[in-house]
C-alpha cells in the first residue's frame, strides 16, 4: 500500500525518495491491482513522468519544494484535465474535443506539487451510489470484490482503498463522496456548498453540486483540501472567501459539544451503521442525542431538485440521444425533465427550511454524528436494500444518509470504521463510514475530529482483501 | 396509445409533457418514463405534505 500525502511529501523534501521513485511504486500497484478492480478510465503515465522529473529538479538546486510535491493523485472522470476527453462516465461525452485546460481545483493540485496519473471510473452523469457503469464496466470493492465501491465516485474511493493512490478528486452531489468512501473505508471530505471551485467540472445539479478530495490519512485530507481553497470567479457558487487553512490545526478545542443524530437518521442505519456511530461517538465523547426533524423531507426535496436540474440539463441529449445514455439513467433524467416549477419550488422552500432548522441544532452543537452509509458495501448487481426490516432500492438507497446533508450544504468528513457486524465473516470485515458533520464553512472542526479519531485507531485504513 | 386523463392523470400528464419537451418514445420508453414518473411524483408528495410558513422562501436566491 503506498504511503499517506504527508510522509510522501516529506520524503521527498527531505530527499529520503525521488518523486521519480514514488510515481514508479504507484505506477506499479496502479498496473497490478487495477485490472481486477477497474478504478481507472485513462492512465497518465507519462505526462506524470514529467511532472515527477520536474519536482526533481527543484529538489537538486535547492528550490523550496510545495507541499503536495511528489504526492501522486488521481481524479474522477468529470474533471476537465488538460488534453483528455471529460467523459463523466457516459459514452454521449465519448466524442467530445479533449478539455483546452484543466479544473480549477485540478490546476491547484498540481501547483501544490501533487502528480496526476489518471481519470477514474464513476456512475454515469453521476447520477447514483453505485458505480456499475454500463459504458466503461463496474468498480469493485478493494475489500470484497463480489461488492461495490459505492458511487458515484466509486473510482476515486476504490483507488484510495487499494492502497494504489493517497489521493483521489471526486464530487458529492447527493453523497457521491460520503457513500464510496463509507464502502471502501477511506477517509472522504465534502466541504460546505460553495467552498472548492466546480469550475472546469461536468455538471449535474448545480443546486448541490461539491467537489472534494477522498485520502488515506486525515493530514492528507487538509493538505490536499488547503490546495485547493480560494475563490474562483468562474464558479457562480463559488464563495469569494480567503483560504481558511486547516492542516496545522487539526486537533479538537476543548469543551467542543458533539451531538448524535437519532431519528431518520437512526432509523436508516442497520446494526453495521449503528455500532460505527456508537464507536464514534464513543471516542469523541459524544453522549447527546438529537434529531433533524427536517431529514426526510430535505431528502425528498433533494430529489426532486435533483431531478429537476439533471433532467433539464441533459434534456437536449435526451431527446437527440436517448439510446446512448445507460438503460439506469436515461427514463429517469427524462421523468426529472417533465418535473412541474411548482415542486421544484416547493421543494427549495423546503430546502429553506430545512437549512434553518439544521441551524438552530448549531446553536447547541458544534458537529453532529451520523453514519454514512445505511450499511456496508452491496453485493454487484443487489437491487435491494433491507434496513432494519424496510426494503429501499440499492441505487437510490445508499444515499438516504447523506441526501439530507448536501441539500443543505453543510461540511462533513467521512471517516473509515470497522464495526464487526454482519450477518456472515464477509459483511463483519466492512467498513461503515461516519459522517462528522458541521455548521457551515467548519471544516477545520470537521477534520479535526476526524483527525482524533483517526489518532485513537478507531478510524482506521486497512489493507485491501488479497 | 393515448391514455384517457381521467382514467390515469399521471400517464396523460406524462405523455403531454414529452410532447411538449420535443421527445419522440414508443409506448415501452413512456412506460418506463412513467414509472419513473410516478416514483417522482411519491417522493413529491412528502414535500407537499410538509407544511410551511406562507412566506417562506425558496432556498436559491440570486445575488448579482
Amino acid at each position: 500500500m503506498i504511503g499517506s500525502a504527508a510522509e510522501i511529501a516529506r520524503e521527498i523534501a527531505a530527499g529520503a525518495r525521488s518523486a521519480a521513485d514514488v510515481l514508479a511504486e504507484c505506477k506499479a500497484l496502479i498496473l497490478a491491482k487495477d485490472p481486477d478492480l477497474n478504478c481507472f478510465t485513462a492512465k497518465t503515465f507519462e505526462g506524470a513522468g514529467r511532472e515527477a522529473a520536474a519536482i526533481d529538479a527543484m529538489y537538486a538546486v535547492g528550490k523550496p519544494l510545495p507541499p503536495l510535491a511528489g504526492v501522486p493523485f488521481a481524479v474522477k472522470n468529470l474533471f476537465d484535465v488538460e488534453g483528455m476527453v471529460t467523459l463523466a462516465g457516459a459514452k454521449i461525452n465519448a466524442g467530445n474535443a479533449p478539455a483546452a485546460a484543466d479544473a480549477t481545483i485540478v490546476a491547484r493540485m498540481r501547483r501544490a506539487g501533487a502528480i496526476l496519473v489518471g481519470a477514474l471510473n464513476m456512475e454515469e452523469l453521476a447520477y447514483g451510489f453505485l458505480t456499475e457503469n454500463h459504458h466503461y464496466g463496474t468498480t469493485r470493492n478493494p475489500h470484497d470484490r463480489s461488492r461495490g465501491a459505492g458511487g458515484s465516485s466509486g473510482g476515486s474511493a476504490a483507488a484510495v482503498g487499494a492502497g494504489m493512490l493517497p489521493i483521489t478528486l471526486g464530487s458529492d452531489t447527493s453523497g457521491s463522496i460520503r457513500v464510496p468512501a463509507s464502502l471502501c473505508g477511506v477517509f472522504g471530505l465534502k466541504p460546505t456548498y460553495g467552498r472548492l471551485s466546480r469550475s472546469g467540472t461536468y455538471p449535474f445539479v448545480n443546486s448541490f453540486d461539491h467537489v472534494g478530495p477522498l485520502a488515506n490519512s486525515v493530514s492528507g485530507l487538509a493538505l490536499a483540501y488547503d490546495a485547493m481553497q480560494g475563490p474562483d470567479r468562474k464558479d457562480p457558487a463559488c464563495a469569494q472567501r480567503a483560504v481558511e487553512p486547516v492542516v496545522a490545526s487539526l486537533s479538537l478545542p476543548r469543551g467542543i459539544r458533539i451531538g448524535i443524530l437519532g431519528g431518520w437518521f437512526h432509523e436508516w442505519s442497520d446494526p453495521a451503521a449503528r455500532r460505527a456511530t456508537q464507536l464514534a461517538a464513543a471516542a469523541l465523547g459524544a453522549t447527546e442525542w438529537t434529531e433533524l426533524k427536517s431529514a426526510e423531507v430535505a431528502r425528498a426535496a433533494a430529489y426532486i431538485i435533483t431531478g429537476a436540474e439533471g433532467g433539464a440539463l441533459h434534456r437536449p441529449r435526451l431527446i437527440e440521444q436517448y439510446v446512448d445514455f445507460g438503460p439506469s439513467s436515461r427514463a429517469r433524467l427524462v421523468a426529472g425533465s417533465l418535473i412541474p416549477a411548482t415542486w421544484v419550488i416547493q421543494a427549495q422552500r423546503v430546502r429553506r427550511q430545512a437549512y434553518m432548522q439544521a441551524m438552530e441544532l448549531f446553536d447547541r452543537f458544534d458537529l453532529l454524528i451520523a453514519a454514512a452509509a445505511p450499511a456496508v458495501a452491496p453485493r454487484i448487481g443487489q437491487e435491494t436494500l433491507v434496513i432494519n426490516g424496510r426494503s429501499i432500492p440499492t441505487k437510490a438507497g445508499l444515499g438516504v444518509l447523506t441526501q439530507p446533508i448536501s441539500c443543505i450544504g453543510l461540511p462533513v468528513c467521512t471517516v473509515p470504521l470497522w464495526p464487526g457486524e454482519g450477518e456472515s465473516a464477509a459483511e463483519r470485515s466492512l467498513p461503515v463510514g461516519v459522517q462528522l458533520i458541521g455548521a457551515p464553512w467548519r471544516e477545520d472542526l470537521c477534520l479535526a475530529a476526524a483527525r482524533t479519531l483517526e489518532q485513537a485507531g478507531i478510524a482506521e485504513i486497512r489493507p485491501p482483501s488479497p | 396509445m393515448m391514455t384517457d386523463a381521467h382514467d390515469n392523470p399521471l400517464e396523460a400528464y406524462v405523455r403531454a409533457a414529452l410532447a411538449l419537451q420535443g421527445y419522440t418514445f414508443d409506448d415501452a420508453q413512456i412506460a418506463e418514463i412513467v414509472e419513473q414518473f410516478a416514483r417522482l411524483e411519491g417522493i413529491a408528495r412528502t414535500v407537499f405534505d410538509w407544511p410551511l410558513p406562507f412566506a417562506s422562501e425558496a432556498a436559491p436566491v440570486f445575488r448579482p
